[in-house]
């Protein structure tokens, strides 16, 4: 039963008022070490400078996007064990499918509530402290 | 930002125009200059976005909900970020630039003499998001006491207001102040 204090938690997404709300939310459960990326190239530079637990990013971004993030992470063995959700939009099915065979570890429907974020963290992780 | 900075377009450019209405909660992005989006505003917002290099444009219109009916601010920014997002991401798609990107944002009427201004709330939200995200506000129309009818071509630019005084407007806005969905997982595919 991981503490969420404990995680330490990447959020990319190209708009910073979405980061802004993600971080938000996992401030908002007890998790304070939260860095941001604006594109899959930032984030990927930022991992491999200092890894994470969690990567929560976007799809559609410019540079690298969210499909192509997660690829680099599981292509890299000292980052392939990062867990990775991927933030969709309701009509992303199709991107959701491409994200489980690169090895998503879930996904979060946008917009989404403090209580889906938790959850889908604690899907990854088990409950949090 | 009284000022709607809006060209008048001859009427023949409106006549000949494929016309798309653009409703609450939708959004289109057009790549054709034939096309108009037309709208009509109360209290709702809509974005006016395009690239003006990549020759794309679109228009969202949406309206936060009224936090008395159960949400808090936060959900509204949630909302209407979603709402802006959905925008974006369709122009980025088609190839817009996101730093070549420029917005007109018209509405955020005050139609009620109720203590809840929604339509400030509406129009501060979306200011305060185009101020983060760096998208230049080239023009617009926000606030007031009156309903707009909004015709925009989405590859020049050009937007048409006019000040629109009914009724009817008020009240099909106040059937749709209502709290915005449960968000609802696809459910289509369970990963973990």
């Amino acid at each position: 039963m991981p503490a969420a204090s404990a995680l330490q938690i990447l959020v990319v997404d190209d708009q910073l008022t979405i980061r802004s709300l993600v971080r938000n939310g996992l401030q908002h459960i007890g998790v304070t070490d939260v860095r941001e990326a604006a594109d899959g190239e930032d984030a990927l530079r930022a991992l491999i400078t200092k890894p994470a637990h969690l990567v929560i990013s976007d799809f559609n971004m410019p540079k690298l996007d969210g499909l192509g993030l997660l690829r680099a992470i599981r292509a890299h063995p000292p980052l392939r064990q990062t867990a990775f959700i991927m933030l969709t939009g309701r009509a992303d099915k199709d991107l959701v499918d491409r994200a489980a065979q690169f090895g998503v570890n879930n996904y979060l429907v946008k917009p989404f509530t403090v209580v889906t974020l938790r959850e889908k963290i604690e899907e990854v992780f088990g409950a949090l402290t | 930002m009284n000022s709607p900075h809006a060209r008048a377009a001859p009427d023949d450019d409106y006549a000949q125009a494929r016309k798309i209405a653009v409703i609450q909660g939708e959004y289109r992005v057009i790549d054709d200059p034939g096309v108009v989006l037309t709208t009509v505003l109360g209290s709702c917002v809509a974005a006016c976005m395009r690239d003006p290099m990549a020759g794309v444009g679109g228009m969202n219109h949406f309206l936060l909900a009224n936090p008395q009916n159960g949400t808090t601010g936060s959900d509204q920014v949630r909302y209407g970020a979603y709402a802006m997002e959905l925008l974006i991401n369709d122009l980025l798609k088609r190839g817009a630039r996101r730093d070549r990107l420029e917005v007109k944002l018209f509405g955020g009427a005050k139609l009620f003499d109720t203590l809840q201004d929604i339509g400030d709330s509406n129009a501060s939200f979306a200011e305060q998001f185009m101020r983060d995200e760096g998208i230049p506000v080239s023009g617009g129309s926000l606030r007031g006491r009156s309903a707009r009818r909004v015709e925009y071509w989405p590859i020049s630019g050009r937007v048409r207001q006019r000040m629109v005084e009914d009724r009817s407007i008020a009240e099909q806005e106040t059937r749709l102040v209502r709290r915005p969905p449960t968000p609802v997982d696809t459910g289509a595919v369970e990963l973990w």
